[in-house]
């Protein structure tokens, strides 16, 4: 792997894919925090965002101004192909471990 | 609750908005915004607005507002709002500028198109030398062998390389394909009565096969097995015989002897590191009696004009063959004390432009002069490029009002920076073509400049065409990047307000250091065309250790030299004749290699003489005696002091008697020893030298004569000349006209240096103009209130010129010692050994130069301000 996937950005990336197409930064937020059941202040997730977008992970456009936002625009949020491929990569070594440990982890003892 | 009291703290928005200032942050207050809407519905208004201001500043102390904030502050750089549509107003509003202020447009063009047009010269050398040896069909795999020779602390880097090395090439190294043997050698086509001197190569069959030199007529490499067989280049076919078809003529070729032309080939491309007229198979060369041993293991090291060619099979293994390679003289030199010889391959596309290395085959081409013309390129279109960002600056008094107009209507800094590297462009467009017009008025003057120009070809291509397109778009950018930066970043209420900017300019110690560097380099070049005139006057009046006045040399070309002298003793105001080979002082000789059982050999320049020319030339012997008349004897020789010196003899005395080879089986035995003289011109030093007799090298009668009328002379010696001579012309120059001849070198310097100081002096004048014209505009108001308190028109032009007569003055302190050094350290290198040392006169002739001209470009400008009426200047106060 490249670059490092910290556990966050690996749970917004995901997000984000999940969403698909009605990510933005509210939608994100209430989304991980209902799964998650953690507070997630803004400044924080955007700050993670912005980093996947420097790692171009994820692209952004800006969409049509919204009544309910006081006529401002949210900002849109997709996977690129690197970020469905750190994914992938993530899952598949956290499978390859799995495999090799499932008699450990069993929890049927 | 009320729902417009329901909004976000309005506080929180405001300090989010000062705290990012440029920095587009709509998103995150968006959503920022939607939370505390979606808040109010599952907790009180109270709660709503804290969880708010929390939000708020967890972005601010984010990484997103941090990262936008630093792309903000410089966005004029990144332009992402770009309207195709504003290039039209760009390219109106760059015209009508142009238009109005013709002044400034004119000094900017001709400023850029000067500095240009070396530049082009450059593009137009480098598109051409990029194409050297391009149309060999296998120019992959071709390689030369060079060769490194290590004698003591000499290191001497040759193009040439023994030729007997190629049997071992041939049969030991499987890679290679094929060897090709080359020889350069100068020879003449004897005809009835005149010899006309053609280069011929000496070449192996496989010549044809590994270079692509194609054939027009004859069998090519077959006709080859056959020795005495020639093939001619179009070029020379023309030369010998007209439009008749050369195949299966005849030519005599001087110490070669008869030989059959059966082939004819189109002459070697402009672009070809090898240039020929005739070919000749290397088999003859090998069956000419004087090169008996020149594959024997002894002659292993005159290596002179032999040059070694390989066809490589596999590209990789180039490293491998060359250890290979040097192996062979490991196994021959193993007589030689701290002598070494290394070989090396050098691929076909590294040759021309390449390395620097003695004895090339043909014209080169190596890195160091390339360099040394770059930078010089770049001395002159640099300063241009400066002007004109310098004379932007100056003017953006003019433009303040439309950039606050463009900025207030919403036009972002990247706008007003595109606007002005276009403006840049567009003229750096029109100065193209002035310099074009000048690149085509020097090209002609500029390749006769040049050592090898003959093969310097610089008609533009398409290619060269569009270089010389990017170039001016590369230049208008560079000029363009200074003004662009400094308008884009204006204030716009400043600039709307047309606040002078005299008192922020920054860029005003920039410029005084532009001024003093343009007026230093202007100094270096005059005072280098000075130098080369005063060392040209110096060279010819110099005492070369021989008698040069009233000297006629007269070429013999094959006439008896007895016959010729005896005719022209008979003329009354001929006192003397003497024969010699060469021109004393003037050409340089042939050198030839020179050993003794105890001494490795020494290269020895040698000029053959007749007994009288000692006598003839005022030259002193020393020791031993001089030749003598009707015994011409080939081994005897008159060395010079400095012979003496090379082989370690004390005394004139005792090197009368000793023998030295020659080669193998010449020896030659020293009769006389004569005072050190210049037997060749002043750039080279005073070395090895011997004199022999042997009229068959006779190429020049010097004669002396003693005649008031010296045209009725000339008439009669022409008239003497008509009966030996048969149909040949009568052709004698003055001894001291073949010295002016031989020092013609220094025009060609005298010309390159005094157009490049044209062309610098030309550039920091513009420059100079620019900046006094700005200087006295933003004055006019000082001006005009000195004038009603009382000033002259005298006063008022010292107050004016004096800042820039004092950068004039710290321009020649800088200048003058760093000029004085590089003169004295590196230019004159190239006579290092008799010249003159630069003196007060040259500086202060090349100081007076550049005053006067600089003082007339600030003149011009100050006394015409001082001359205007205050009224004018003062009346809108």
């Amino acid at each position: 792997m490249k670059e490092y996937l910290g556990e966050f950005e690996e749970l917004v990336l995901l997000t984000v894919a999940s969403l698909s197409g009605d990510a933005y930064g509210v939608s994100i937020k209430e989304n991980i925090e209902k799964r998650t059941n953690r507070n997630i202040s803004l400044g924080a997730l955007h700050s993670t965002i912005t980093k996947l977008e420097e790692k171009r992970h994820l692209k952004s456009w800006l969409g049509e101004p919204t009544q309910e936002r006081g006529g401002r625009r949210k900002r849109y949020f997709e996977l690129t192909h690197e970020g469905k491929v750190a994914l992938h990569q993530m899952k598949s070594l956290r499978d390859d471990l799995w495999k090799l440990s499932k008699a450990t982890l069993s929890l049927s003892k | 609750m009320k729902s417009q009291e329901a909004r976000p703290p309005r506080l929180a928005d405001q300090f989010l908005e000062w705290y990012c200032g440029h920095a587009s942050i709509e998103d995150l207050q968006g959503d920022a915004h939607e939370l505390f809407f979606k808040n109010l519905k599952t907790m009180s208004k109270r709660r709503a607005k804290i969880n708010y201001w929390k939000h708020i500043l967890s972005l601010a102390f984010s990484y997103t507002i941090r990262k936008r904030k630093k792309k903000a502050s410089y966005y004029y750089l990144s332009g992402s709002t770009f309207h195709p549509a504003m290039l039209k107003n760009y390219l109106v509003v760059a015209s009508r500028n142009l238009v109005r202020h013709k002044f400034f447009t004119a000094l900017n063009v001709l400023g850029l198109a000067i500095g240009m047009s070396i530049s082009l010269l450059l593009i137009a050398m480098l598109s051409f030398l990029w194409t050297y040896d391009e149309f060999h069909v296998n120019k992959d795999r071709i390689h030369r062998v060079i060769s490194i020779s290590k004698d003591g602390d000499r290191n001497r880097e040759f193009a040439s390389a023994p030729a007997v090395i190629a049997e071992n090439l041939q049969h030991e190294f499987s890679d290679i394909e094929s060897v090709v043997r080359i020889n350069k050698f100068s020879t003449n086509v004897v005809g009835d009565g005149s010899e006309i001197p053609v280069l011929s190569y000496f070449v192996d069959p496989e010549f044809f096969n590994v270079f692509s030199f194609p054939l027009i007529k004859g069998r090519g490499a077959i006709a080859f097995k056959n020795s005495n067989t020639a093939f001619l280049t179009q070029h020379a076919a023309t030369k010998l015989f007209g439009d008749e078809d050369p195949i299966g003529k005849v030519i005599d070729l001087s110490n070669i002897g008869p030989v059959e032309i059966s082939g004819l080939l189109q002459d070697p491309p402009k672009n070809s590191h090898m240039q020929f007229e005739v070919l000749l198979p290397y088999q003859l060369l090998l069956s000419l009696p004087q090169n008996q041993n020149i594959l024997g293991q002894d002659e292993f090291w005159p290596f002179r004009n032999s040059y070694l060619y390989l066809s490589v099979s596999d590209h990789g293994s180039i490293d491998q063959l060359e250890k290979l390679i040097n192996k062979i003289p490991a196994s021959v030199y193993t007589d030689k004390e701290n002598y070494a010889l290394l070989f090396e391959l050098q691929a076909l596309k590294d040759i021309a432009p390449g390395r620097e290395l003695t004895n090339q085959i043909g014209p080169d081409w190596d890195y160091p002069a390339l360099a040394i013309f770059m930078v010089l390129t770049l001395l002159i279109l640099l300063p241009a490029c400066f002007n004109y960002a310098n004379i932007s600056i100056s003017r953006a008094l003019k433009r303040m009002k439309e950039i606050g107009l463009r900025k207030t209507l919403g036009g972002q800094q990247s706008q007003i920076f595109l606007q002005f590297i276009m403006e840049t462009i567009i003229i750096t467009l029109i100065a193209l073509f002035l310099s074009f017009y000048i690149f085509t008025l020097i090209r002609e003057e500029f390749v006769s400049m040049i050592v090898s120009a003959e093969s310097l070809d610089l008609t533009p291509d398409l290619r060269t065409m569009g270089g010389f397109l990017l170039f001016a778009v590369l230049v208008g950018i560079i000029a363009g990047i200074v003004p662009a930066i400094y308008f884009s970043r204006l204030n716009p209420i400043q600039a709307l307000k047309s606040k002078p900017i005299g008192r922020k300019l920054a860029h005003f110690n920039f410029r005084k250091v532009l001024i003093v560097f343009q007026f230093a380099l202007s100094l270096g070049f005059i005072m280098g065309v000075v130098v080369v005139m005063n060392q040209y006057r110096y060279s010819l009046n110099y005492d070369f250790g021989f008698d040069q006045e009233n000297v006629l040399d007269v070429e013999l070309q094959n006439v008896n030299p007895q016959l010729f002298k005896n005719e022209f003793t008979k003329l009354g105001s001929v006192q003397s004749i003497s024969m010699s080979s060469g021109i004393a002082g003037a050409s340089g000789s042939q050198p030839v290699w020179v050993k003794n059982e105890a001494a490795d050999s020494i290269e020895v320049a040698q000029m053959f003489i007749d007994h009288q020319y000692i006598s003839n030339m005022n030259l002193k012997l020393l020791a031993g005696k001089n030749f003598v008349d009707n015994k011409i004897s080939h081994k005897a020789v008159i060395v010079n002091e400095e012979f003496l010196k090379d082989f370690h003899i004390p005394n004139a005395i005792e090197a009368i008697d000793q023998t030295y080879f020659i080669d193998k089986n010449t020896s030659v035995t020293v009769i006389g020893v004569i005072k050190n003289f210049h037997y060749a011109d002043l750039r080279y030093p005073i070395q090895s030298f011997f004199f022999r007799f042997d009229p068959e090298q006779f190429h020049f009668a010097n004669v002396r004569v003693a005649s008031p009328d010296m045209a009725s002379t000339l008439s009669d010696m022409e008239r003497a000349w008509k009966k030996i001579g048969e149909e040949k012309k009568f052709m004698a120059r003055f001894f001291d006209d073949e010295i002016k001849e031989a020092y013609s070198f220094y025009f060609a310097m005298v010309k390159i240096c005094g157009f490049l100081g044209f062309l610098a002096i030309s550039i920091s004048c513009l420059g100079l103009l620019g900046m006094v014209v700005f200087t006295v505009e933003s004055r006019m108001k000082e001006v005009g209130v000195r004038k009603v308190m009382g000033a002259s028109v005298w006063n008022i032009t010292v107050a004016l010129s004096k800042d820039f007569v004092k950068l004039m003055f710290i321009a020649a302190i800088v200048a003058i010692p760093v000029a004085y050094t590089f003169f004295e350290k590196v230019y004159l290198t190239m006579q290092q050994f008799y010249h003159i040392n630069i003196g007060a006169f040259e500086i202060i002739l090349s100081l007076i130069i550049v005053f006067l001209l600089g003082l007339i470009t600030i003149l011009s400008q100050t006394i015409k301000a001082a001359k205007v009426n205050p009224v004018d200047t003062l009346r809108y106060e």
